[in-house]
């Protein structure tokens, strides 16, 4: 095992992984860039180092300050979180040339993976269904060919893109041609990539992923799958599971396929396999996430397992030490992200000082979140201040035990989206499991947002 | 005498031009880098008063900058000699009573050269206390993975205190080394309201 692990990542995955840290006995230290020196992961560690400015490019996304923070602390090994340099293959790269562990799929594994057009082929090849596609786009000329082929409405998408930033959906070639170099400079611009493949557009989908761990053994398993379907824009707001529109033979059907298929393609530690599931019940594979996600709470308090631990074991190089039956998944458990936005002003992120914060409790209720009273939300990086997660024995307690949570969470002085989650709750469409990811932008936010404030 | 008379003639020149080299600029930076409106120190017969105009003070705007006070020590982007300007000006004695003390504040705030990277710090072999140093002058290095970047003067002035070892890791924006007031500069008091001083970089 590690002594010491650098936490390279701010916010609440931060002190999540502080937390892990601390449960295993392995010493910790918190880099954080300048604006975020009062953060509660920074206050609460035994040690922290300032690795550069707020500007992330020269903090949390340099990774010369980032390995140089480790090597001077004396640590052993990264973790670098969600987002930031967290799947960035050259980065795991340089971290073991300089003795250091990377805390996530070695390098090999993430470049194998970095290509979202490879990975589906990949994936394909070991028995998982893609939704039909093409491969990397030419031009425009090949766009159109291949538009036509697959048929309209399209998604273009940004090969190296993530989080559903930089897509764009086009229902007609007309709408192809003037949105194409759009895209190309978009995704230069946001992933400094601007390679661009096409993917059907499925209209009535939801948003399934399955959550699997590989040991450098080939030990796998899969933790079940999360319902990500309630979304905004393509950015995930609430997450469950187990997802409502499964069978359970559909959902071991799924999850079985998912890990066997990952685990035969060499995958290694942490990783999800987001799936499109149709109005049918048909399951396409659209990507891979290699490392720990946002909505990892609810997997947790339905399966016991300490994710993060996990990951950090398989990193260290130690087997699994479980099989999948002992993998029981309990109950139900959803989890909200709390947002620093105003649903009420076009979502625009807000930043500010927390005047005053009281977190939830009661049975299987779980708050994840980096912010106290009189802490300055920091307006240089993602707007999500936590995430409250909910746990009972069924949906329908589940929903119950969220909505009263919700209406306990106290978040002064700051507009966040937590009436907005109410309104969720109490629209039948989410009663009845029936969400699909376009809800929220096809009926508009508008009627959420009047409920909520009610 | 003429003869006295140009020696004190020269003498004054080489008063008023040490002020605008050594002091001024030091007590511009400070100046910036405080939340005061207006600063005043004095040696012997000579007395200067910086005052920012009014709606210089960029602090307000700058309100969401840094969290770290550590960073503003140097002299921030915008904020340079150019921001405040020096003139003199008679003040009420009600006034200057109670900025003596803020002025007595400012002057005990050190002027620190923060590390511009996480990484291990050496400073330059020759650096001493006491030596002479411009704004940007390198003092020394931090090591970030083989690649040194420079621990820079954010100030003139004189190399004071050292705050780190020579081979200890450092974080970004950590104080390194002091600068002090030059030398010239040194038993400087703040203000004293028994006297109203006349002129800066005048004839008294």
């Amino acid at each position: 095992m590690f002594s010491k692990i650098l936490i390279a990542n701010r916010g609440e995955i931060a002190l999540r992984i502080l937390r892990a840290c601390r449960t295993m006995g392995v010493g910790a230290v918190v880099a954080y860039s300048e604006a975020d020196r009062d953060s509660l992961a920074a206050q609460l560690a035994d040690e922290a180092i300032c690795i550069g400015p707020a500007d992330a490019r020269r903090s949390y996304l340099y990774a010369p300050a980032v390995i140089s923070a480790a090597v001077v602390t004396g640590c052993d090994a990264i973790h670098p979180g969600y987002g930031f340099l967290s799947e960035d293959a050259g980065f795991a790269d340089v971290v073991r040339a300089h003795g250091l562990a990377f805390i996530g799929p070695s390098a090999e594994v993430l470049e194998r993976f970095a290509s979202k057009e490879a990975t589906r082929r990949v994936l394909e090849a070991h028995g998982l269904r893609t939704i039909p596609g093409s491969g990397m786009l030419r031009d425009e000329a090949h766009a159109l060919e291949e538009a036509e082929r697959i048929g309209y409405p399209v998604l273009i998408k940004p090969s190296a893109g993530g989080g559903g930033k930089g897509m764009r959906l086009v229902k007609t070639p007309q709408e192809l041609e003037s949105t194409f170099k759009i895209c190309r400079s978009e995704a230069k611009a946001g992933f400094g990539d601007d390679s661009l493949y096409m993917e059907k557009y499925l209209d009535e989908s939801r948003h399934l992923e399955v959550q699997v761990a590989v040991d450098r053994f080939g030990n796998a398993i899969h933790m079940g799958e999360r319902d990500c379907s309630v979304q905004r824009r393509h950015q995930k707001i609430i997450e469950e599971t187990p997802s409502p529109a499964l069978t359970e033979a559909a959902r071991q059907e799924l999850c079985s396929r998912a890990v066997r298929a990952i685990a035969d393609a060499g995958y290694e530690n942490l990783g999800t396999l987001e799936f499109l599931v149709d109005a049918k019940g048909d399951a396409y594979f659209i990507e891979i996430n290699c490392r720990i996600q946002v909505e990892h709470p609810i997997t947790e308090m339905c399966t016991g397992i300490d994710m993060v631990a996990l990951q950090i074991k398989i990193a260290a190089g130690e087997r699994l030490g479980m099989t999948q039956a002992d993998v029981v998944s309990r109950g139900h458990a959803i989890e909200f992200r709390i947002l620093a936005e105003d649903p009420g002003n076009d979502f625009r992120p807000q930043d500010g000082q927390i005047l005053g914060y009281l977190a939830p409790g009661g049975p299987g209720v779980r708050m994840d979140t980096h912010i106290y009273p009189g802490y300055d939300v920091p307006s240089y990086y993602d707007s999500l201040l936590g995430k409250l997660s909910v746990w009972a024995p069924d949906r329908a307690t589940a929903i119950a035990r969220a909505d009263a949570a919700l209406r306990e969470l106290l978040v002064d002085g700051i507009t966040t989206n937590i009436d907005l989650h109410r309104a969720i709750l109490a629209n039948e469409v989410f009663i009845d499991g029936k969400v699909t990811t376009n809800l929220l932008d096809r009926v508009g936010s508008a009627p959420f947002v009047a409920a909520g404030n009610r | 005498m003429p003869q006295d008379r140009q020696a004190r003639t020269e003498r004054d020149h080489k008063a008023i031009s040490d002020l605008a080299d050594d002091l001024l600029p030091a007590l511009i930076a400070r100046l910036a880098a405080s939340g005061l409106g207006e600063i005043e120190v004095r040696e012997g017969e000579w007395k200067a008063r910086l005052r920012k105009p009014a709606g210089a003070d960029d602090r307000k705007v700058a309100g969401r900058g840094p969290v770290d006070g550590r960073s503003a020590h140097g002299i921030p982007p915008g904020r340079g000699p150019a921001a405040g300007t020096a003139y003199v000006a008679v003040e009420d004695r009600e006034r200057l009573a109670r900025e003596q003390q803020q002025a007595r504040d400012l002057a005990d705030a050190p002027i620190v050269a923060t590390s511009p990277a996480v990484g291990v710090f050496a400073p330059r072999k020759d650096l001493a206390i006491g030596m002479r140093v411009r704004a940007g002058d390198r003092l020394g290095t931090v090591d970030v993975l083989g690649v040194r970047e420079d621990v820079v003067a954010p100030v003139d002035g004189v190399v004071g205190l050292s705050l780190t070892e020579a081979g200890e890791a450092v974080e970004y924006g950590q104080e390194l080394i002091r600068i002090e007031l030059p030398e010239n500069s040194r038993g400087l008091e703040v203000n004293g309201a028994d006297r109203e001083a006349a002129a800066v970089l005048g004839e008294a």
